[in-house]
């Protein structure tokens, strides 16, 4: 076969999902980098828009929300999702149903999760009512500057968590029998079975939980928009709805696609970073 | 108490209790309305177990406009896969099995491109497809589901396992490109596609942010978007929702069970394992 008709065939093989990458991936986030370079009323390139989002405090005030739900909600899905699968790697009756009842709640879309869980966080909602049974003080959940954010981090982690913890359990099934028997023979006792052997060899599949989880959630929107707008007092506001309200409720197009390109970018280098780390923790 | 027993006890608790929030949207689905936060005051067994059974807020349910919202997150779900299938395993055929120079440089675009997540160019894709009057369309729905770089690169590995033998002997027999596609490869990777088309359905069911932007109009809107939107109108039905709740969250609940071993083989080759 010529060369010529071998990229033919190829190309015709590639087009379709060629043309869904550049018409749907690339063309917006050009589309967000060109606009964004443009002041509302200006007809030349500045970065008017960007010093705009920087220096005000709402948006300000949205990376800093980000940024400490990321904090917590990062490191608490990854460790509840270990927990989990070390629990759950064991053999008893029935366990792939035990397994698949915390793994269960992934199939459940991000609007529908939002939508019970704020029947339950209602003052008057079941799970004040668990909380006065057990002789605790009713709380406010989405009303409370203080307690809104926790409260969408409970709905996402309980989403997410028994995702998380199947491809742990993957790899901690991966890992050979025998490495744990070298160490016992050594005298190890749980904790340095679990630091020297289950840790080292779960490298990957955590980097690879901890990249993709990361991104899951800077992309958290479901729960702010239907359920605390980004409130109380701010308190909620993460970056996804903070661009759309930009965009949708402001009517501050520009100003949205600088914050489209920051968010963009800055998804992109952490992933970038952990698919690096991930090579390096390589054999 | 042995530890093991400690163990299993602990296993069922934990299990439990993240069903819990499950099991209270069906039994609040399939109680009467007026006795979803009646038994509330005191904590008893009829607080998670219905005392009377009804199918009155599903019927309710299907009178609604809520019906049409679910027909249409099912079509464009289907519709999605299927276009989605062809237009991925095209593309991973491709990659694994015709050598044209620069081949690994167009895979390494395609994946690296649909790193960028989708949701966070959602307004710019918007304001493109507006322009092109695609707001309130079945095709403004299904076109970004289709095209995914997981299933690109699941279906490519699959197709990179398949011995090149039999590509070399179809070649010499006469068969083109297309055919061995058509012929020889789709119909020895039932399982791949599968968990492909698994990972296109679910992407597709869960979305919510997009469809809101694209088809906010009733007759194309999504369930996963109606839903949302019952919550917040000014007389809210509970019994409504926890029936809806029950619906969008059943269906891609079973396919997940039915496929469950399709869902492993995809973890394990998304784990990075390759």
């Amino acid at each position: 076969m010529s060369p010529r008709h071998t990229y033919l065939v190829a190309s015709a093989f590639l087009a379709p999902a060629f043309l869904a990458v550049v018409l749907l991936r690339l063309w917006p986030a050009a589309l967000s980098v060109e606009r964004s370079l443009v002041a509302p009323n200006a007809t030349s390139y500045s970065l008017e828009n960007y010093t705009y989002i920087f220096s005000d405090p709402v948006f300000q005030n949205s990376m800093l929300v980000t940024l400490k739900f990321l904090l917590i909600v990062n490191p608490l899905q990854v460790a509840v999702a270990l927990g989990l699968a070390l629990l759950v790697n064991t053999k008893m009756p029935g366990i792939g149903v035990w397994r698949s009842l915390i793994f269960l709640p992934i199939a459940i879309p991000p609007s529908v999760s939002a939508t019970i869980w704020g029947v339950a966080y209602r003052p008057d909602g079941p799970l004040n009512a668990m909380l006065t049974s057990i002789g605790l003080e009713p709380m406010r959940f989405l009303t409370s500057p203080d307690q809104a954010l926790f409260a969408i981090i409970m709905i996402v982690s309980w989403v997410g968590v028994g995702y998380w913890m199947t491809f742990l359990l993957a790899g901690l099934q991966d890992i050979p029998k025998s490495l744990y028997e070298a160490v016992e023979i050594d005298g190890a006792n749980a904790f340095q079975r679990f630091r020297y052997v289950t840790l080292p060899q779960l490298r990957r599949p955590l980097t690879f939980v901890l990249v993709a989880n990361t991104v899951a959630n800077f992309l958290v929107f479901a729960p702010v928009q239907i359920l605390t707008k980004g409130g109380p007092q701010g308190s909620t506001d993460l970056i996804m709805f903070q661009i759309y309200d930009r965009a949708f409720t402001m009517g501050d197009t520009p100003s949205a696609y600088a914050a489209t390109v920051v968010l963009v970018s800055i998804v992109l280098v952490v992933v970038i970073l952990q698919f690096r780390m991930m090579e390096r923790s390589e054999p | 108490m042995s530890a093991r027993l400690v163990r299993s006890a602990s296993i069922v608790t934990v299990a439990l209790l993240f069903f819990l929030p499950l099991w209270w949207v069906v039994a609040s689905a399939l109680r009467p309305e007026n006795d979803i936060f009646r038994f509330l005051s005191e904590i008893s067994i009829w607080t998670i177990v219905p005392n009377e059974l009804t199918l009155q807020n599903l019927i309710d349910l299907w009178q609604s406009d809520f019906a049409l919202a679910i027909f249409n997150s099912i079509f464009v779900s289907a519709m999605t896969v299927a276009i989605g299938l062809l237009v991925c395993s095209s593309a991973a055929f491709a990659l694994a099995t015709i050598e044209f120079p620069g081949r690994n440089l167009v895979f390494t675009v395609m994946v690296i491109s649909f790193l960028i997540p989708f949701d966070a160019i959602a307004l710019p894709l918007f304001n493109i497809l507006r322009g092109y009057n695609l707001q309130n369309t079945y095709i403004g729905l299904i076109l970004p589901g289709i095209g995914n770089g997981l299933a690109v690169f699941l279906l490519r590995q699959f197709f990179l396992n398949i011995p090149k033998e039999i590509r070399e002997a179809a070649l010499v027999d006469g068969l083109s490109h297309f055919a061995i596609f058509w012929r020889i490869y789709l119909p020895l990777s039932g399982h791949a596609l599968m968990s492909a088309g698994l990972i296109l359905f679910i992407f597709q069911w869960q979305a919510y942010l997009w469809p809101l932007l694209i088809a906010p109009a009733p007759d194309y809107k999504v369930a996963a978007v109606a839903i949302a939107q019952f919550a917040t109108t000014w007389e809210v039905r509970y019994g409504l929702i926890f029936a809806a709740a029950m619906f969008i969250s059943g269906i891609p609940m079973v396919i997940m069970i039915v496929f469950q071993r399709y869902i492993a083989a995809s973890v394990a080759s998304t784990g990075g394992k390759e």
